[in-house]
């Protein structure tokens, strides 16, 4: 039952051409996680938030007065925050804290690094990039 | 420091899938319209308003060659959206805040 169950999945695995290595790019990110994060940032409400965030972990009430606004506005945006991955939160008692979560600024760190002009890596649907001997070209060109 | 309201320009210019292929498609070479109509399969219409928004904000950068607009990516940007990134990692808090804390 095994074998034919590991026999099916290698049939199914992708195949890997010979002499190109697997296409590494943008750490094969989600075009639509990338854009959920950029839309989480995209107000300046949150990124006041994420500032505040960025020194220690807070409570909604906590935040709601140092940026003078309601409550319920708050915690619409930590929702938000929190849906696009930005913002994790953890109970303590009666209160919730919400913290940064590092690893999403990396990331999108990271985004932007990767499309930087020249660090294209061959994924594109274009023949500059299908064709595998542009495909090589690139590689030597921009490196691996 | 940059002001959150050209931060927040930023991020809302990468703040929809198909802007964000256009930039990764960018990041290559620069690219005529016809070549990102193509792969994007969207109308002109569509694209030029995507283009539009991130040309606004800074992202890209247009050059005209006899009848086709070319289109290229800001590196400069890019950097500062990653220095901002950078800036607001946790505990990287660059105390501009006006809370006790910071003054």
């Amino acid at each position: 039952m095994r074998r034919l169950w590991l026999l099916r999945m290698a049939k199914h695995w992708p195949k890997i051409r010979p002499g190109l290595p697997p296409l590494p790019h943008a750490l094969h990110l989600e075009m639509a996680h990338v854009a959920q994060w950029f839309h989480a940032a995209s107000d300046t409400t949150r990124l006041s938030i994420l500032e505040f965030l960025s020194q220690r972990d807070r409570s909604v009430g906590e935040l709601s007065q140092i940026v003078s606004a309601p409550q319920s506005t708050i915690s619409y945006h930590l929702k938000v925050l929190k849906e696009s991955g930005l913002v994790d939160e953890s109970r303590a008692g009666r209160h919730r804290y919400y913290s940064l979560r590092g690893e999403t600024l990396d990331n999108m760190i990271a985004f932007t690094r990767t499309v930087g002009p020249g660090t294209h890596r061959g994924t594109c649907p274009l023949t500059c990039c299908t064709s595998p001997l542009t495909y090589q070209e690139n590689l030597i060109r921009f490196g691996p | 420091m940059t002001a959150p309201a050209q931060v927040a320009h930023w991020f809302h210019a990468l703040s929809d899938e198909t802007r964000v292929r256009i930039v990764e498609m960018l990041s290559h070479k620069e690219r005529c319209v016809c070549e990102l109509e193509q792969v994007l399969e969207i109308a002109q219409s569509k694209l030029s308003f995507h283009l539009k928004v991130l040309k606004d904000a800074g992202l890209i950068a247009d050059r005209r060659e006899g009848r086709w607009m070319f289109y290229g990516l800001q590196r400069e940007t890019l950097d500062q959206i990653a220095a901002y990134t950078k800036s607001v990692k946790p505990g990287k808090h660059a105390g501009s805040c006006a809370v006790a804390c910071c003054d």
